[in-house]
């Protein structure tokens, strides 16, 4: 072989190896920089944070879509909210009246998807108790610890007027109560629509992949790339992480608990859920989770079981056709329902005592 | 077969060198380990190291909340809000954990290494 040949080959070696280690290197960049297009929001609106999370869509995509449902959620809140004046406080006076109320579309579908609910749940949820939920202070986005719980013949005589939403009577769209005690608060409700609507827009939007959390509850679509989303549940006590599930598809994971909103008086707790049976909250459990394919069952369900405690439970499991739910009882036990059992990881050492219920 | 020079070596050397820095500088986490991440609504998130001491005045509807780092954990110490329910959140260390002041629009939370959820159920 003759010099000069060599000294090609050499350069020639050198060359391959260097485009080698840039390609390499490239390579890496490409992998992290485009690889997860994650889009992330957190925005004040409905009452709450909201968090958006996209994947997979590119910037205008993206803040196009954002836009979107913070325009959705903003018209939503002021529609559905339970005190501020608006429509529904209308329709409450009107009905406490006694007159007959013309609703909107998505009014009727709202109030007649509550009133199934309701039903399913032997009304645990009772969306129809605006006013126990008022006489509490829970009608205020920040009700002060210094003031007491209400007297004991005040909720007792909210609790005999009994409103629930078998009161109602609904005519195609005209509306009227028989029950003058009756007040809507959908309260967790309304967030399980609101998260729909929005995720209903995002698809619109041609997102396929993302997360919509509405303060704590959510429903997510697609996946996040190659791995599913992956969901961690709080822990009711703490600011940890109770559990975890992991999702793809579309599925809504929805929870309620005691120290979402609550105010403790002389050393007592009294939380935002009210039990339309008692008047007062129920502290039979910390938090109730559902999670289930889809939307729509969302917050009443999630309510319902905070109710039913440890002890009913399972009645609501089965009267609104769970699947999947949790309960963590006052005392820290977790019960679980079978297809929930299978796929739930704890995030706490040492893990909790899990009771199985069959519904 | 040709056989490889000290060059050669050298080259391929340096190119294994090169990756380890090449893997951290696209795919670790910039900046420390743990972070501490300040959103309030309508502001740019702020990001700050849970490490040293640091107080941060954070500007919300109601008026500032105050947020404290001390000793790789971070809290409220006070907010304007009438039910505290932030305040009585308490100190956060953990990745994933997280405290919010809805009625001033804040919420603060605790980054890990990795983003271990995408999304907080709560």
């Amino acid at each position: 072989m003759s010099f000069d040949i060599l000294c090609r080959q050499r350069t020639l070696y050198f060359l391959v190896k260097w485009s080698l280690a840039v390609c390499i290197a490239l390579n890496l960049g490409a992998c992290s920089r485009d690889a997860e297009p994650v889009h992330q929001e957190q925005i004040l609106v409905f009452g709450t944070l909201v968090d958006i999370t996209l994947w997979g869509v590119n910037d205008d995509k993206a803040q196009q879509a954002t836009a979107a449902v913070i325009s959705t959620l903003n018209k939503l809140h002021h529609r559905w909210h339970a005190w501020e004046p608006g429509p529904l406080t209308e329709i409450n006076a009107r009905l406490a009246r006694g007159e007959t109320v013309t609703l909107d579309p998505d009014q009727v579908e709202v109030i007649r998807g509550a009133r199934e609910l309701s039903r399913q749940s032997g009304d645990l949820f009772n969306p129809a108790i605006g006013r126990l939920i008022g006489l509490w202070g829970f009608h205020s986005d920040d009700r002060p610890s210094t003031i007491p719980p209400p007297a004991p013949q005040a909720i007792q005589q909210l609790v005999a007027q009994h409103p629930t939403m078998e009161d109602l009577h609904l005519d195609g769209n005209k509306l009227r109560s028989d029950n003058p005690a009756l007040q809507f608060d959908f309260g967790a409700y309304v967030k399980s629509y609101g998260v729909d609507r929005a995720i209903d827009q995002l698809r619109r939007h041609g997102v396929a992949n993302a997360i919509v959390n509405a303060g704590g509850d959510l429903r997510a679509i697609g996946s996040r790339g190659d791995r599913p989303w992956r969901i961690g549940i709080r822990d009711p006590r703490g600011p940890g992480i109770l559990a975890s599930v992991e999702i793809r598809g579309d599925e809504s994971v929805f929870t309620s608990g005691d120290y979402e909103r609550f105010f403790v008086y002389q050393g007592k707790r009294y939380h935002h859920i009210i039990d339309p049976r008692s008047g007062y909250p129920p502290d039979g459990a910390m938090s109730a989770t559902v999670i289930y394919p889809g939307g729509g069952v969302g917050g009443g369900a999630s309510t319902a079981l905070m109710v039913a405690g440890p002890k009913d439970w399972l009645k609501v499991v089965r009267g609104m056709h769970l699947k999947q739910a949790m309960l963590v009882a006052a005392d820290r036990k977790v019960y679980l329902t079978p297809v929930l059992a299978k796929r739930i990881h704890f995030e706490v050492d040492p893990p909790p005592t899990v009771i199985i219920g069959q519904p | 077969m040709m056989k490889l020079t000290r060059a050669d070596w050298l080259v391929l050397i340096a190119a294994i060198a090169l990756l380890p820095g090449l893997y951290a500088h696209y795919w670790g986490e910039q900046g420390p380990a743990t972070t501490v991440r300040i959103s309030a609504s309508g502001q740019q998130d702020i990001t700050l190291p849970l490490s040293g001491e640091r107080r941060v005045k954070v500007h919300g509807p109601l008026g500032d909340s105050v947020i404290e780092i001390h000793a790789g954990r971070v809290r409220f110490v006070s907010s304007p809000c009438r039910g505290k329910q932030c305040v009585h959140s308490g100190w956060l260390s953990h990745s994933g954990e997280l405290a919010a002041c809805l009625p001033n629009g804040i919420m603060v939370s605790v980054l890990g290494r990795e983003r271990q959820f995408d999304s907080i159920n709560f």
